[in-house]
C-alpha cells in the first residue's frame, strides 16, 4: 500500500464510494478513467484518493478493482474462479503449527491450529460450491465447445487436487488425534468434529460433480463425433454414393415423425353457425379482403351493445306510455301532475317504478307536452320518508296541470 | 374438457395435441408458447401414461427421445419415401455447415444468422458449402442463412429466442437429428479409416 491504511480509512472509503465500487466489481476490466469520471458518481478528487489508496488501478486508461477486493467480495458471495491453492497453504500452516504445539503445550498455537481447521472447512465448502458453480455454467454458457472442453477437464483437475486435500486433512486429523485429546478443549473437538462430517459430505459432492463433468464431457464428444460423421456423410454424398455406400435409405426409411411423413395436421370444418356469428364474420371479411370478394364484406359487425342496455330497454317501455299516460293525464282533473304520477298504478309488466323513476318521468313530460301543459310557477310540497336513510325529506315541485282546466281548479 | 375430466389428463393435453399433431418437437429447453412446461407436463410419469393410452386410441404415438418429445403414427406405413430422403439430405448440408463452423453450434447454442454469414463471408470452403445447400431464391448469404434458420424453426429445432436480435436458440430436439446420423452407417472399403480419430475438418 503506497500509503498508511487502517480498517477503518478503507471501510469509510469503500462505503463513501460504494456505488462506484459495485459498477467496477460488476464490469471489470471494461471502464476507462473517461466514462468513470463521466458518470458523475466520483469527483476527480475522491478518484485520486481511491487511486493512491490502491483500491483503484489504473492501467492504460482503464479502471480496474483491486484483487485483493474483488476476491473477498467473490470470497463472500461464493463466485468466481476455484483455487484450491489456498487449502494447501492452509495444511501446510496446519502442519507446521502442530509441529509448534508438539514442541511447546502452548495455548497461542492451539489457537492458530483453531484456527487453520476452520478455515480449511470452510475453503472446502465454498470451493465446491464454487465448482459446482462453474461447472453447470461453463457446459451451459461457453460458446466454444474447445474451450469448453478444456474447462471442463481443468475442473475435473481441479476436482481430484481437492479430494488429495480432503485425504491429507483427514489423515492429519487422525494423526493428531491423541495429542488433540489430551489438550482436552471442547472447542477443538466441537472444531474437528465437524470438520470430519463435513468432509465426508463433500467427498460425496465431489463424486456427484465428477459424474455430472463426465456426463456433460460425454454430450460434447458425442456432439463432435456426430458432428465428424456428418462431415463424413457430406463427402460420401458430394461423390453421389450416398445411397450406395451407406445404410441412409433404410435409416431414413425407419423415420416415424409426422412431419417427414407427410401427415397432415387434422383439420376440421367451419361450422356454419360460427359463420354467422361476430367472430365468424370477421373471419369472412378476412377471408373477403384476401379474395377481393365484396358479397361477403357487406354485412357490417353489430355495434358493441352498451353495458346497461338492458335498463334503457326499460326507460324505452316507460317512454311508450308517456303520451298515453299524459293522455290520461289531461282527462282527469283532480290531480296535478306530479301528484299524478307519484300515485299512478303502472302496468306490472314494467316492473316497480321507484320514486326517483317517477320524478324523471315527471321531468320529462313537463319538458316534452310544454304545450299542452298549464305550468302555475308555483312551489308546492310533498313529503315523503326515504328508503335508505329513514329520513324526513320534502321535495318541492313546480304546480303542473292541465291545459284545458280552468285556473279555479288550482288548490 | 369433460373428457380431459374424465381420463384424468392434464390441462394441457389440449396444447400438446395441437403442437405434436403439427409435426413439431417439444423440447424441454424451448421457451416459446410455454414449450418447457409442455414438456414437463408431459415428462410427468403419471402423465404419460394417461396421455399415451389417450392419443393411442386415435393412433397416435408418444415418442420419447433426449429431452424432447414427438407423434408417431400406429401402424400406418411411413411414406413418401422420396420426399423423406431429400429432406433429410438436406438436413445433412445443414448440419454439416453447423458442424464446419468455428464456433461449432450444438444443443443450446445460441447465434444471430447475421453471424454464420459472416463467417461464411470469410470462409472460402464454408461459403461454398453455403451456397450448394439446394433452398429456393437467397441471393444474399445471409438471407440465405436466415432461410435455413426459418426452416430449421419450423421443424422445431431451432427457436427464434428475440425477434428484435433476430437471435436463435439449439432446442434439443436437433439431437434427433444427431441421432439419425449417428445411426447411418459408413460401409468403408478399406481406404479411409484413418480419419477416427482425427480433428475436425474446418
Amino acid at each position: 500500500m503506497s500509503l498508511q491504511v487502517n480498517v477503518k480509512d478503507l471501510l469509510s472509503n469503500l462505503y463513501t464510494n460504494r456505488g462506484v465500487i459495485e459498477l467496477l466489481f460488476g464490469q471489470r476490466d471494461q471502464i476507462t478513467v473517461n466514462e468513470l469520471l463521466g458518470r458523475g458518481d466520483i469527483s476527480e478528487e475522491q478518484y485520486r484518493k481511491l487511486v493512491s489508496l490502491d483500491i483503484l488501478f489504473e492501467y492504460e486508461n482503464v479502471v480496474s478493482l483491486n484483487d485483493a477486493v474483488v476476491s473477498m467480495f467473490e470470497d463472500f458471495m461464493e463466485i468466481g474462479e476455484v483455487t484450491p491453492g489456498f487449502i494447501n497453504d492452509y495444511i501446510n500452516e496446519l502442519k507446521r503449527h502442530i509441529r509448534f504445539y508438539q514442541e511447546a503445550r502452548e495455548m497461542r498455537f492451539l489457537r492458530s491450529i483453531k484456527k487453520y481447521l476452520k478455515r480449511i472447512n470452510t475453503t472446502l465448502t465454498r470451493e465446491i460450491i464454487k465448482l459446482q458453480k462453474n461447472v453447470d455454467d461453463t457446459y451451459k454458457n461457453e460458446g466454444n465447445y474447445r474451450i469448453k472442453l478444456q474447462k471442463l477437464e481443468d475442473y475435473r483437475e481441479k476436482r481430484d487436487t481437492i479430494i488429495d486435500f480432503i485425504k491429507q486433512t483427514s489423515s492429519i486429523v487422525d494423526e493428531t488425534r491423541v495429542l488433540f485429546n489430551i489438550t482436552n478443549d471442547t472447542e477443538l473437538f466441537g472444531i474437528v468434529t465437524s470438520l470430519k462430517s463435513s468432509l465426508i459430505e463433500n467427498l460425496d459432492f465431489l463424486i456427484e460433480i465428477q459424474t455430472d463433468i463426465t456426463d456433460f464431457i460425454n454430450k460434447i464428444q458425442f456432439q463432435l463425433d456426430v458432428y465428424k460423421k456428418a462431415q463424413r456423410l457430406k463427402e460420401v454424398k458430394d461423390h453421389g454414393a450416398l445411397h450406395f455406400k451407406t445404410n441412409f435409405r433404410e435409416i431414413v426409411q425407419g423415420i416415424n415423425t409426422l412431419k417427414h411423413n407427410g401427415h397432415k395436421t387434422p383439420k376440421t370444418k367451419i361450422p356454419i353457425e360460427f359463420l354467422y356469428s361476430d367472430e365468424g364474420h370477421v373471419l369472412c371479411k378476412r377471408i373477403a379482403e384476401k379474395y377481393k370478394i365484396t358479397r361477403l364484406m357487406v354485412r357490417g359487425v353489430a355495434d358493441k351493445m352498451s353495458v346497461n342496455f338492458k335498463d334503457k330497454g326499460l326507460e324505452q317501455n316507460i317512454k311508450l306510455d308517456t303520451e298515453k299516460l299524459v293522455e290520461r293525464f289531461l282527462a282527469q282533473t283532480k290531480q296535478n301532475l306530479f301528484e299524478y304520477l307519484i300515485e299512478y298504478k303502472f302496468p306490472k309488466a314494467i316492473g316497480n317504478v321507484t320514486f326517483e323513476d317517477r320524478l324523471s318521468l315527471f321531468v320529462e313530460i313537463a319538458m316534452e307536452y310544454q304545450t299542452k301543459l298549464d305550468f302555475k310557477y308555483r312551489l308546492q310540497y310533498h313529503d315523503y320518508i326515504e328508503d335508505e336513510t329513514k329520513l324526513k325529506k320534502r321535495l318541492g315541485y313546480t304546480l303542473i296541470l292541465p291545459v284545458k282546466e280552468k285556473k279555479e281548479k288550482v288548490k | 374438457m369433460e373428457d380431459s375430466i374424465n381420463f384424468n389428463l392434464p390441462k394441457q393435453t389440449h396444447d400438446i395435441f395441437s403442437v405434436m399433431a403439427r409435426g413439431a418437437f417439444i423440447s424441454s429447453n424451448g421457451s416459446r408458447d410455454g414449450m418447457n412446461r409442455l414438456y414437463d407436463v408431459i415428462n410427468n410419469p403419471e402423465n404419460f401414461d394417461r396421455l399415451q393410452a389417450y392419443f393411442n386410441v386415435i393412433r397416435y404415438n408418444i415418442e420419447r427421445g433426449n429431452n424432447f418429445f414427438y407423434f408417431a403414427k400406429l401402424s400406418e406405413p411411413n411414406s413418401e419415401i422420396e420426399k423423406k430422403l431429400e429432406r433429410f439430405e438436406r438436413y445433412i448440408d445443414i448440419i454439416d455447415l453447423f458442424a464446419s463452423m468455428d464456433n461449432k453450434i450444438g444443443i443450446g447454442s445460441r447465434f444471430r444468422p447475421g453471424e454464420i454469414a459472416e463467417e461464411c463471408n470469410a470462409n472460402v470452403r464454408l461459403k461454398q458449402k453455403l451456397q450448394k445447400i439446394p433452398l429456393y431464391r437467397s441471393e444474399t448469404l445471409h438471407n440465405k442463412v436466415r432461410e435455413i434458420c426459418d426452416l430449421m424453426s419450423r421443424d422445431s429445432f431451432l427457436e427464434l429466442e428475440d425477434e428484435k436480435t433476430e437471435s436463435y436458440k439449439v432446442l434439443d430436439s436437433y439431437s434427433y437429428l444427431l441421432e439419425i446420423i449417428n445411426s447411418v452407417a459408413i460401409y468403408e472399403d478399406g481406404s479411409n479409416t484413418s480419419d477416427s480419430q482425427g480433428l475436425i475438418y474446418n
